[in-house]
């Protein structure tokens, strides 16, 4: 009984952690490799990895996507919350896959003519709403209350007016003092959180190669 | 005064705001920056004929910004007689695309498949640069409308990105950044940019080191191109909307910080 559990035990180890592990360890390494030749077979390789087996990962987790979306909103409509717009919602899930394989997606289509008759104008309507929460936020969150906090303030003040006509209008340097905020300040820290960024990216890139990074598998569990 | 309220009087007065502007429609001329005249000078130093590669790399919810931008270089590259070939990496930059390039084309009576082409959409945006890299014409096998590659006259000698003379993406979010990695660091090709206002500052470390070639950004972005090819636009009308909503912010942002002083005075005297 105890050897069976083991070998259950075993069997899972392998199954969910190490042979994801020497998958992703193996392709990361190969793809990393290939990237810096031009050797006609490490390009092969790239482009294959690249361009096919991406692809494929991508469809399957569309696929994950669409199931889970499509049970967590048939567990909202069993129990009665938010109902109509769930059944809205999973009425596009279902509407426009069909619409897709019937009549296809190119241009003229029932699929596009959904596509820019409600999905368009409804995105473009959420955004809009976006200016009156600035608007509001402004007047309710923007304050100098610190020296940074009022640095920051006139910092914003003067890429809202440079951006706007009235900027020009005002004095002719508002423009030129916005771009060197852009320029110096602002593109320093940019530079600054970019390198921050490619450093902290290469580090779990070489953790998850080597094994030590495990969270991507559910952790230590 | 509740709060709430206080919320839904500042919302009804930018609405106000807004809609007189819109109702007015008065051109405000703008001062031309050094990024958008690059642009402009980039596309008028190539010589007609030339190939660019258009990416609409954008959503719906940012088209009142984004389509004066895309409207103004597709212009401006039609009429110095560049061929333009579209391709969308984002799923709603499809129609849109299409949309864009069959108006300008009507506009100024070019014809689809010779002058201008739109291949339609690829998922996985890295995936598709680097196989454009490769084949455009295995990662598209047949344009937006379903015609086979090698029957658009267009595409006739374009393998990959060798034979195209430049990339422009037309971006709301950060795929520029990709195409710069891939597209432009990879293959060479020299890729420039039409952003949304809120992504400009993203991207001036790249114009800075040159991998960025150009840029224009945000809604004044298109109004100052619209003065650079003479051809007023809703960049241009829009300019009136985006001054009085930014003097509107502005003004709220002071009035905010008045009251919040005050408050702090009689808390500091009671």
């Amino acid at each position: 009984m105890g050897d069976s559990g083991s070998g259950v035990n075993v069997v899972a180890v392998l199954m969910r952690r190490r042979i994801p592990q020497i998958v992703c360890g193996l392709f990361g390494l190969v793809t990393f490799l290939c990237y810096f030749s031009d050797h006609p077979v490490a390009r092969d390789i790239y482009l294959t990895v690249t361009l096919d087996y991406w692809q494929i990962i991508f469809a399957f987790s569309l696929i994950v996507g669409a199931i889970s979306y499509v049970r967590v909103n048939l567990r909202g409509v069993e129990r009665g919350v938010d109902r109509p717009y769930r059944i809205v919602s999973l009425a596009g899930v279902f509407l426009m896959p069909v619409l897709a394989a019937v009549w296809g997606i190119k241009g003229g289509s029932p699929f596009m003519w959904v596509f820019e008759n409600v999905q368009v104008p409804m995105q473009a309507t959420v955004f809009s709403l976006l200016a009156f929460f600035v608007a509001s936020a402004s007047y309710r969150g923007f304050r100098a209350r610190s020296l940074q906090a009022a640095i920051l303030l006139g910092a914003a003040l003067l890429m809202l007016v440079s951006r706007s006509a009235i900027g020009d209008l005002l004095w002719s340097q508002i423009p030129e003092a916005a771009e060197w905020v852009r320029n110096t300040p602002a593109m320093s820290a940019r530079r600054a959180i970019l390198i921050g960024i490619g450093l902290g990216s290469l580090t779990t890139s070489v953790r998850v190669l080597v094994g030590i990074e495990r969270t991507w598998l559910g952790g230590d569990k | 005064m509740s709060r709430l309220e206080a919320r839904h009087w500042v919302f009804l007065g930018l609405f106000l705001v807004v809609l007189v502007s819109m109702v007015l429609q008065v051109d405000l001329g703008v001062t031309v920056s050094d990024d958008s005249r690059r642009m402009h000078d980039y596309l008028e130093s190539l010589p007609p004929g030339s190939t660019l590669l258009m990416s609409f790399d954008l959503e719906a919810s940012s088209l009142p910004e984004m389509r004066p931008l895309a409207l103004a270089i597709i212009r401006h590259a039609v009429s110095r007689g560049h061929r333009i070939v579209g391709v969308a990496l984002l799923a709603e930059g499809t129609g849109i695309g299409y949309r864009l390039l069959e108006q300008v084309g009507r506009e100024y009576g070019k014809v689809y498949g010779e002058d201008y082409v739109f291949l339609g959409f690829k998922p996985q945006y890295i995936a598709a640069m680097l196989s454009m890299g490769e084949s455009i014409k295995q990662t598209f096998p047949e344009d937006y409308l379903g015609r086979p590659y090698d029957s658009l006259p267009v595409l006739r000698r374009i393998t990959n990105y060798a034979q195209i003379d430049g990339v422009i993406s037309l971006a709301d979010g950060s795929l520029t950044t990709h195409w710069i990695e891939y597209a432009g660091n990879q293959y060479g090709v020299r890729v420039s940019a039409a952003v949304a206002a809120a992504m400009v500052t993203t991207y001036d470390p790249y114009l800075a080191s040159g991998q960025l070639h150009a840029m224009i950004g945000g809604l004044r972005g298109a109004a100052e191109y619209e003065q650079l090819i003479h051809r007023g636009g809703s960049g241009l009308r829009g300019m009136l909307a985006q001054t009085t909503s930014h003097v509107y912010v502005i003004v709220m942002i002071l009035i905010g910080n008045v009251a919040f002083f005050l408050g702090m005075r009689k808390r500091r005297a009671g």
